[in-house]
């Protein structure tokens, strides 16, 4: 089975703790402190977003330190009882074997219900006489919950890190799991993470588990996270549907239109239908689907969708008689989709560089967009020399220059011919 | 260090230098002795010398200051009405000072016009006969409104003939010292069909790999199926690996434009050849010919090579075991 990468990566030591690096420092300091004595605050309270790595830094510094942990989240604790239970190992010197500890309370923000008042007051209490080290993590200090204990506590801010700090972790996850990933996809997934370490590791195990490779096309769709649960859902739904009535109804669960699911169902069946016969069915089903999507287009008749929904759906679940289950295949965002949407901006480029052609041609922008362009890119890659006449010729800019070569090194080596 | 694309360079700058096209070379030739020019429609395929001739006629009835005198303007960019309406209004209703009293609007690719388009430049036609005279240039002229057609004096061009392309060709390579092979120059007109425009090209980008122009090094840069890609591609099929094929597939349609109509074509080549039972052929043949006229129809062309392709994995699945008994 797959572990999760949060915990399998997770840091076990401070110096793999990525951002923060200051206010990580504070906190060793204040930990050291206590080698010299009890300190005026007794405990340490780090606060900050979720998935920034609060708690992950108090026990890679347990770690580090080899100091014994004594680890609680608010959900061990709901009554004062159990609280004052746990708290009275703080109130002891070191645990058995004179060793030294360090207590901490997690996730203080989940302390409800009637916990809540007095946990509170005994969390305090047992800060007062603490004789060990006690750390308390919540995402909100400031809570009016807090008021008062925030007065024992020295208070301690996690931000969010920058996304080069974030890409330092894939980074070394990377290397952990030999994936090879480009640097603009990593960027990719660390910037819309917006400094929550732990979403930037699932959103990176989902895309890159069981790859040797990751590119900037396969993640650039991450966009759609929101819906990727749902339409996961329903495409299970349809490649695994054991009637024609279940695949038909997946259709209703898919916040994506009809041939954005057709996308879909067409892009993952291969992986999930390995059998020979069952693939040949599925696909089958998929080309006479489209087949009626022509015949709507050719009739403007949009009630022969339903024909559409009947063969991308139960024809599809139909197809499947000998295929065995095996274990997780992930789901992927439709190939073709991602090529279209990247041509879009390509079109744009295009049709820029057949404007230029056009002054000199006598053509126009859109065929020499697509007729004379070709040619160009053929000679680009060729032909720096006469790349670079050209390129004057028809007074193309550095960016035209380098689409038309696919490379920006080779660009400027014929820009410099320019000059 | 001096480059511009050669099609531009070597196009004919008065109508004695255009290749071809005889008959109306003669005709545009008497208009500029008559010192007059009815409207005009250039129809015919692409690259044949419709743009060529139109300028040719221009340059030499007005002589070097033409430009003054004529406008292009191309409808494939600006389609709309209102560019007709404007454009051409202003453009023709002021005289021409000198000894021809009339400019020359060339309106190119004038079959991408739409035909309100047409509508306001039939009018315009009419009011500004006086002072403007309008070629229409297009691959169709079907696509010319009626109305239109009759008021102008048609010109159909044709796709050279091969000795004239060869020997035009031959001549650019000459003074561009290039190497350019005999079935180099079979490959060009194979894919290019007399279109000018296409050949001279194509010969330029391969003239740019820096080696003799042969028949090779044409197909590999014009974006036709290469019978070896197809041939690769049928066989990971048929070897079971029908992600990898669809990727090939997909490579060629979207990465290098090759037509579905032509990859079926090879496919339906290649199976015949193939070495698999003699039923087999006849199956498959019956399922390509089933996808090839779904293409006819306008379907997808990726979704329905790749249901071929998963009839091929199955293919090559079933042969397999009949193999190992
Ligand atoms: N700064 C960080 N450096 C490295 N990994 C981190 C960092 N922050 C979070 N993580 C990863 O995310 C997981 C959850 O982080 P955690 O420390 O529990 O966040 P918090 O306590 O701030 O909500 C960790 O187990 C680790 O895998
Ligand atoms: N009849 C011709 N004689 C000489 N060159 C030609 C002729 N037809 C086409 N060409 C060449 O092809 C290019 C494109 O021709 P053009 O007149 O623009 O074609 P179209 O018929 O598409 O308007 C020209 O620049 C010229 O080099
Ligand atoms: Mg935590
Ligand atoms: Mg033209």
């Amino acid at each position: 089975m797959y572990a999760a990468w949060t915990v399998k990566h997770k840091p076990k030591s401070l110096k793999y703790v990525v951002g923060n690096k200051e206010v990580i420092q504070k906190f060793v300091d204040w930990v050291r402190s206590w080698e010299k004595g009890i300190p005026k605050k007794r405990a340490a309270f780090l606060y900050g977003p979720p998935g920034v790595g609060k708690t992950v830094t108090v026990e890679a510094l347990a770690n580090d330190f080899q100091v014994e942990l004594v680890e609680k989240n608010a959900s061990d604790y709901r009554t004062e009882s159990a609280i004052r239970r746990f708290a009275g190992l703080a109130s002891q010197y070191g645990s058995l074997f004179g060793g030294k500890r360090i207590v901490l309370l997690d996730e203080l923000d989940g302390l409800t219900g009637t916990a809540d008042k007095g946990g509170v007051k005994a969390i305090t209490e047992i800060i007062k006489s603490a004789q060990c080290p006690v750390v308390l993590i919540a995402n909100n200090a400031y809570d009016p919950r807090f008021s008062n204990l925030r007065n024992y506590c020295l208070l301690i801010e996690f931000k969010k890190p920058p996304a080069g700090e974030v890409m330092k972790h894939l980074k070394r996850i990377c290397a952990r799991e030999g994936i090879q990933a480009d640097e603009n996809a990593l960027k990719f997934i660390a910037q819309r993470s917006e400094g929550d370490v732990r979403s930037a590791v699932n959103d990176f195990q989902a895309l890159a588990q069981g790859r040797k490779r990751l590119t900037y096309e396969d993640v650039s769709w991450l966009g759609y996270r929101d819906r990727q649960e749902t339409i996961f859902t329903v495409l299970r739904m349809i490649i695994y549907g054991k009637t024609c009535v279940g695949a038909k109804r997946a259709v209703d669960m898919a916040d994506v239109d009809i041939d954005m699911l057709f996308e879909w169902i067409y892009e993952n069946v291969p992986a999930h239908l390995t059998d020979p016969h069952d693939l040949a069915r599925a696909m089958d089903a998929l080309s006479i689907a489209d087949v009626y999507r022509g015949r709507i287009r050719a009739t403007q008749d949009w009630s022969f969708t339903r024909y559409v929904i009947d063969y991308m759906t139960a024809g599809v679940a139909m197809a499947r008689q000998n295929t065995k289950t095996r274990g997780w295949i992930p789901f992927k965002f439709p190939g073709r989709i991602r090529m279209l949407s990247r041509s879009k901006a390509e079109r744009a480029m295009q049709l820029s560089i057949g404007y230029k052609i056009k002054r000199k041609c006598h053509i126009s922008a859109v065929r020499a967009s697509k007729e004379i362009l070709p040619y160009l890119r053929i000679i680009f890659k060729n032909n720096a020399n006469m790349a670079a006449g050209l390129a004057k010729w028809l007074d193309l800019d550095p960016e035209m220059i380098e689409y038309l070569v696919g490379s920006k090194k080779k660009a400027e080596a014929i820009i410099k011919l320019l000059s | 260090m001096s480059f511009e694309m050669w099609a531009e360079k070597y196009r004919p700058k008065t109508l004695d230098d255009m290749v071809n096209q005889k008959e109306i070379v003669e005709r545009l030739k008497s208009f500029v002795k008559s010192r007059n020019v009815p409207h005009c429609i250039f129809a015919g395929p692409p690259g044949t010398g419709k743009t060529t001739a139109a300028i040719c006629l221009a340059r030499d009835l007005y002589g070097g200051a033409y430009r003054e005198h004529i406008m292009e303007l191309n409808a494939s960019d600006e389609r709309g009405i209102n560019v007709v309406r404007e454009t051409v209004k202003t453009f023709a209703r002021v005289r021409s000072i000198g000894e021809i009293s009339f400019k020359i609007m060339i309106l190119d690719e004038a079959d991408n016009m739409t035909s309100d388009a047409q509508q306001a430049l039939r009018r315009t036609m009419e009011r500004y006969t006086e002072t403007c005279r309008f070629i229409l240039i297009a691959n169709y002229s079907g696509k010319i409104i009626e109305p239109i057609q009759s008021r102008c004096a048609p010109f159909r061009f044709t796709y050279l003939p091969r000795e004239e392309h060869d020997q035009h060709l031959r001549q650019i390579a000459e003074e561009e010292k290039v190497k350019l092979l005999d079935d180099g120059l079979d490959a060009i007109f194979e894919v290019c069909s007399g279109d000018l425009r296409r050949a001279i090209n194509t010969l330029q980008a391969a003239a740019s790999l820096d080696k003799p122009v042969d028949a090779k090094v044409v197909y590999s840069i014009t974006g036709r199926a290469n019978p070896a890609d197809v041939q690769k591609m049928i066989e990971i099929a048929m070897n079971g690996n029908f992600l990898e094929a669809r990727k090939q597939l997909r490579d060629m349609i979207q990465k290098y434009g090759v037509a579905g109509s032509d990859i079926i074509r090879q496919i339906h080549t290649e199976i015949f050849r193939a070495d698999m039972p003699e039923q087999w052929k006849i199956k498959l043949a019956d399922i390509i010919g089933e996808i090839d006229y779904r293409l006819v129809e306008g379907a997808d062309e990726e979704v329905q090579l790749s249901a071929l392709l998963a009839r091929l994995v199955e293919a090559g699945y079933e042969l397999r075991k009949a193999n190992m008994v």
